[in-house]
């Protein structure tokens, strides 16, 4: 076989790891230091997300219903409402249980609807709301059309509880993401600076193996490998860091920390994406540096 | 074969080579010589396509210099051997590994590395210094290794520039000696050098550069051939002979 190909391109790299040991041990240092920021509010994000799904989950829509509807009306209402989009489950509660339902959350202040007389309370359909479809927009859009159905006269749900959940989740999501790029982009910053040593340091034989007939390819093909290791290495090193920091936190923190949903390490899929695209951001380092250099 | 016509290269305006024409047939022998800035190391760079021509045509093995993308150079170039006045050695690497890399830059396998390494050491004369690195070595070794690297692809030309210009005299002849036999085997040689006492006795053609034209082809008769008496002879358009006639 003509060329030569990726174990080359490896064991090069390797060499060149091991030829500029210093300048690469301390590109894996700020690496993994800019890789555990990103580790450590991935770890945060994710379990927020738990917490606000599952608050998410208890977000319930309560459809009151007009007085004087037949079994067949409720029972087209209760079909209706179960086919909508995001709906987990719809449950019936009669005036008589709503009723019920009250003095029992009124316990000691009976007082307050013993002048009532007749039960002022409708008949009504609760809903339950899967997390996923719990956002503000979503929920009021709902609301305003099940509103417009025959025989509902109001629907209520915990409209504030919705908006304080959704912007909570925005601002996770755009500042992690804001600073996901700003620290993408401070490490694309430093293993190309990490390749432009490496590529210095070479230089003659570099120019050597242009005059000798090197294609590009092969010039660039190790250092490459090299900005992907060096990142893929900090990655590594985060990763390790935030999870021996995670086991070796004092049970008191981690059971404060628990409440109400538990805490959890990353989950594999996460950390093989973190050391990933660690790997492509020393790729793209890498290129802007060779590209700059073989130029 | 390598054929230029009207080839002219600026620097920032001032001419470095103004409208250059000869032509080297498959085989042949040429110096090229001239003071310091005739225009010789231009000429090479642009026979090499480190540098690339403003004007005129330049044919190279073929192959029209002027139509070479950047990512074809690297294939004319392993067919081309370069001798540097310096060497160009990888000072940390020993002598196996330099000449090996030419060997793995042009994809040689793994097996075949070590085996054509000796033979082209062996040809030069330096089989016993494989394990040495270069600082190691006169500069006349470090030349012949440099010969060797170039050599190791077997190229179907051989470029030097000023190649005996580091060495002392008797090292300079050795580093002749080993392009005469390289040419005898087939491969076309250009060498660009000061070297006029060794030009002289070598006999082959002659291109003479002065302010970046040339001034003179095969002109050995011209200029010297009533002391050495040698008579250069045109047998055609190109190609020209050198015979030894007898004082």
């Amino acid at each position: 076989m003509k060329g030569y190909g990726l174990f080359y391109f490896i064991a090069e790299a390797f060499r060149g790891l091991r030829a500029n040991s210093i300048v690469n041990l301390l590109a894996i240092g700020t690496i993994s230091m800019a890789m555990l920021i990103v580790g450590f509010f991935l770890l945060i994000f994710s379990n927020v997300q738990n917490a606000v799904n599952s608050l998410g989950d208890q977000i319930e829509m309560s459809v009151y219903l007009k007085d004087g509807l037949t079994s067949y009306e409720k029972n087209y209402i209760f079909s209706h409402l179960k086919a909508e989009i995001g709906v987990r489950k719809v449950t019936y509660l009669s005036k008589v249980e709503a009723i019920a339902l009250f003095k029992k959350e009124l316990k000691g202040q009976e007082a307050l609807i013993q002048g009532l007389g007749e039960n002022p309370l409708p008949d009504s359909f609760e809903i339950s709301i899967d997390h996923r479809y719990a956002d503000a927009q979503r929920l009021e859009a709902m609301a305003r059309k099940i509103v417009g159905y025959p025989g509902i006269e109001d629907v209520s749900y915990g409209k504030q509880g919705a908006e304080v959940l959704t912007g909570l989740y925005k601002l996770l999501m755009y500042g992690g993401t804001a600073l996901a790029l700003l620290l993408g982009v401070s490490i694309v910053f430093i293993i190309s600076n990490s390749v432009r040593l490496a590529l210095y340091s070479r230089g003659q034989e570099i120019e050597l193996m242009q005059w000798i007939g090197a294609t590009r390819r092969f010039i660039q093909g190790p250092f490459l490998i090299e900005g992907m290791m060096l990142a893929m290495l900090g990655s590594a090193l985060a990763i390790g860091v935030l999870a021996a920091l995670f086991y070796l936190l004092p049970q008191e923190v981690v059971l404060f920390l628990s409440r109400p949903n538990g805490l959890d390490f990353l989950p594999p899929s996460v950390i093989t994406y973190i050391i990933m695209g660690g790997g492509v951001l020393g790729l793209i380092g890498g290129l802007i540096s060779v590209n700059r250099f073989l130029d | 074969m390598i054929q230029l016509y009207r080839v002219s290269k600026y620097y920032e305006g001032v001419p470095a080579l103004r409208e250059v024409s000869f032509r080297v047939n498959k085989g042949e022998f040429v110096f090229i010589t001239g003071p310091s800035g005739a225009g010789k190391t231009t000429l090479l760079k642009i026979l090499f396509c480190a540098e690339l021509a403003d004007e005129g045509q330049i044919i190279i093995q073929g192959i029209n210099a002027f139509r070479l993308t950047s990512s074809n150079i690297p294939y004319l170039r392993r067919n081309i051997g370069f001798v540097f006045q310096d060497y160009k050695l990888l000072p940390h690497k020993t002598i196996f590994d330099n000449i090996a890399l030419a060997l793995k830059v042009v994809g040689t396998p793994y097996g075949e590395i070590e085996r054509r390494v000796y033979q082209v050491l062996k040809k030069v004369g330096m089989e016993e210094k494989l394990h040495l690195t270069p600082p190691k070595l006169s500069g006349g070794e470090q030349q012949k290794i440099a010969v060797a690297r170039a050599l190791v692809n077997e190229p179907q030309v051989l470029l030097a520039d000023e190649p005996t210009g580091n060495l002392d005299p008797e090292s300079g002849k050795d580093v002749f000696r080993l392009f005469k036999d390289i040419n005898m085997k087939g491969t076309t040689v250009l060498v660009a050098t000061h070297d006029w006492e060794t030009v002289r006795k070598m006999q082959r053609r002659i291109i003479t550069m002065a302010q970046g034209k040339v001034t003179d082809d095969g002109s050995q008769s011209s200029q010297h051939s009533l002391t050495t008496g040698s008579l250069t002879v045109d047998l055609g358009t190109s190609t020209r002979r050198t015979f030894e006639t007898k004082p």
